[in-house]
């Protein structure tokens, strides 16, 4: 699937459909490291069925705007009518620094586990920049779980130095990043991919 | 060797509205700064860009302008016997042409100058869209009348020709490879006698002359001082009252409502219930919009198409013809694409984010990414919200396509649920838009600016973003 979404050939119907394939895979991985507890029930035999188990606490979705809207369709398949904020990042010209232009998020985010959504992990400028807002809206660092479909070593290392506990999911691990920032060999932008507004 | 703020609209904070109620635009501001090589032009602009402190700013420079010199004048500039200080060294047709548009504000491609080649780059541009106030500079910032004439502020930057020389002699040492005989030569055979013949008598057009630049503090701040109250002057009393007029009872006719099957019905039932849980709210919104989108594409053209059946018969049918764009205003307009791909699996989907600034109820333009291709002569752009109320986000999302060159029969704005008030505010400014709802609900509630009775915040319910 990562070489159809990586391959320049590739149509944009199939880019979307196999993108929201492999992100529902991530989903479903990054639910797996959520806390759960044992539960017992009963089925309609009667017997009781242990070692079941239940999601112990609520989650919530962060997009960072534009792309990582693009991984929403992917949450809401597994988690069905699943909380979803929402954050615009830009670059401040004037700095070169990502900026906070936008942030709306559930009312109670701080008691959430928060799945934080943006397809790559670059510089990883945005994604700390989101996380220092989900923190400041009271959301522990350790219920903050980043998703994203692939990484390069530099993002990686800037991102856990600067918050060691928020875990990483992600499909693949590139090489390195080119002097655009871009990942190589990477599969571009992803956002314009997703929604065709490359040229 | 231009600083980072070069074509780049600084937006620290949303831009409000930049047209009048009826959807016309009102001028952006355009300052000229013009002065000798090395005079601080560019150092004076930025100051007044910081002085301003208004987002929306765009710094513009001539160098952008320059022709592109043929192969044999490329030989000639490498050895530096290119006369780059020359008035015809320019292009003023494309000047005039950019300039043009964006006082209209419309969006523009500012070419980008490569000086190693002395062409364009090729297929690359910085793409200017949403300013209120450009400050354009170049050496012949005020030479050619008709973009002298589009200009609200001329001004003249007079630093003594001495210091110009000592810092060209630094700055092209330094930076671009030059020893200081290279520099005196050029300044002798070309930057000093166009400075005289062709610079220094545009003095004449300016309304501000600055002597010293950057170090006159007090120039810049009476400068600064007069285009803020120049801005505020022209600030539009657009007054987005709109909920407090009436509208007629009648709905304008390029509003199209869908029929109200007994579906349609139990959809609108459904979704406007407070008890609704979350997961049903999501599942029919998507139903409902799939269907509002099915409408809107009976709106677009067809033409015949000739199929054969398994039967080896023939059946004459019909084809869409344009190719359909969607474009969402953020957040709520977004609840709508899910609709959009069910029924145009591979539209491109550009982006509006519109939010309301709370201390004047007005909408304020935070972001826009739209696809190269929705002014294509064979797209049409669905425009996607999930409410119509007074209509502001929608007037101001039209007004957005309108810049990027999306003629105004092209487009067709969607939505849930409309009100009288936000259709006749929309479709006076920008009769040619279709309008297509599931819905009209007959109050609009001055202080809430909800329609009722309405769906309450269809984005917050959809988002899960409410308060409990």
């Amino acid at each position: 699937m990562m070489s159809i979404i990586r391959n320049k050939e590739t149509t944009r119907t199939d880019f979307v459909f196999y993108a929201d394939r492999i992100i529902r895979i991530l989903i479903e991985e990054g639910l797996n490291h959520l806390p759960v507890v044992e539960k017992t029930i009963i089925t309609p035999t009667g017997k009781e069925y242990e070692g079941g188990v239940e999601f112990q606490g609520r989650i919530c979705g962060v997009s960072i705007m534009r792309a990582g809207e693009s991984m929403e369709q992917g949450l809401r398949d597994v988690c069905r009518s699943v909380r979803i904020g929402k954050i615009l990042i830009q670059r401040d010209e004037e700095t070169a620094l990502p900026k906070l232009y936008y942030a709306k998020f559930p009312p109670d985010i701080a008691t959430r586990y928060c799945l934080l959504l943006d397809p790559m992990l670059a510089t990883g400028g945005s994604a700390i920049k989101a996380i220092e807002v989900l923190i400041s809206h009271g959301v522990p660092e350790e219920k903050i779980l980043f998703v994203n479909l692939l990484c390069c070593p530099e993002g990686i290392a800037a991102f856990v130095k600067v918050y060691p506990r928020v875990k990483i999911v992600t499909a693949e691990i590139d090489g390195c990043l080119n002097e655009r920032k871009y990942i190589i060999p990477g599969l571009g932008d992803f956002g314009c991919r997703y929604y065709g507004t490359d040229k | 060797m231009k600083s980072k703020l070069v074509h780049h609209v600084i937006a620290a904070e949303g831009r409000p509205p930049w047209y009048r109620s009826d959807g016309q635009n009102c001028d952006c501001y355009i300052v000229g700064i013009a002065g000798g090589s090395a005079s601080g032009k560019t150092s004076v602009a930025q100051r007044i860009i910081k002085n301003l402190n208004v987002p929306w700013v765009v710094l513009l420079s001539m160098d952008s302008f320059y022709k592109d010199l043929t192969p044999e004048e490329v030989e000639i500039a490498h050895r530096n016997d290119w006369d780059f200080d020359s008035p015809n060294s320019y292009d003023y047709d494309l000047l005039l042409e950019t300039v043009t548009k964006l006082k209209q504000g419309k969006t523009v491609d500012v070419p980008i100058y490569d000086f190693e080649t002395h062409k364009r780059v090729p297929n690359k541009h910085h793409t200017v869209y949403g300013a209120n106030v450009i400050i354009f500079e170049g050496i012949f910032g005020l030479y050619d009348p008709k973009v002298l004439a589009m200009m609200d502020l001329k001004v003249f930057v007079d630093t003594d020709v001495d210091i110009c020389l000592a810092r060209r002699i630094k700055r092209d040492v330094a930076e671009r490879g030059f020893d200081v005989a290279g520099v005196l030569k050029l300044y002798q055979r070309f930057v000093k006698p166009s400075y005289d013949t062709y610079v220094y008598p545009t003095k004449r057009n300016a309304d501000v002359v600055i002597p010293r630049g950057l170090e006159n503090l007090v120039a810049i701040d009476l400068l600064t001082k007069h285009i803020q109250r120049q801005l505020q002057e022209r600030k539009m009393q657009s007054r987005w009252d709109m909920a407090r007029i009436s509208a007629p009872e009648e709905l304008p006719s390029n509003v199209i409502v869908l029929e109200h099957t007994k579906q349609i019905m139990g959809m609108h039932t459904i979704i406007r219930d407070i008890h609704t849980s979350r997961h049903d709210f999501i599942f029919y919104a998507d139903r409902l919009a799939t269907l509002v989108i099915e409408r809107a594409l009976n709106e677009l053209p067809y033409e015949t198409r000739i199929v054969t059946t398994p039967t080896a018969k023939t059946v004459e049918g019909l084809g869409l013809k344009p190719r359909v764009g969607g474009v969402s205003i953020l957040r709520a307009g977004g609840t709508m694409e899910i609709g959009l791909r069910r029924v145009i699996r591979d539209a491109v989907i550009g982006k509006i984010l519109i939010q309301t600034d709370p201390s004047n109820g007005e909408p304020q333009l935070h972001y826009c990414k739209l696809p190269p291709t929705l002014c294509d002569d064979n797209t049409f752009i669905f425009l996607m919200d999930a409410v119509v109320g007074t209509g502001a986000a929608g007037l101001m999302a039209i007004r957005v396509l309108l810049d990027h060159e999306v003629p105004e029969d092209r487009i067709i704005f969607l939505s849930f649920l409309a009100g009288p008030q936000g259709l006749h505010a929309i479709s006076s400014a920008f009769p040619k838009v279709k309008i297509v709802t599931s819905f009209i609900d007959p109050v609009l509630n001055t202080d809430t600016l909800y329609l009722e009775p309405g769906l309450g915040n269809f984005g917050d319910r959809y988002f899960g973003t409410e308060n409990e």
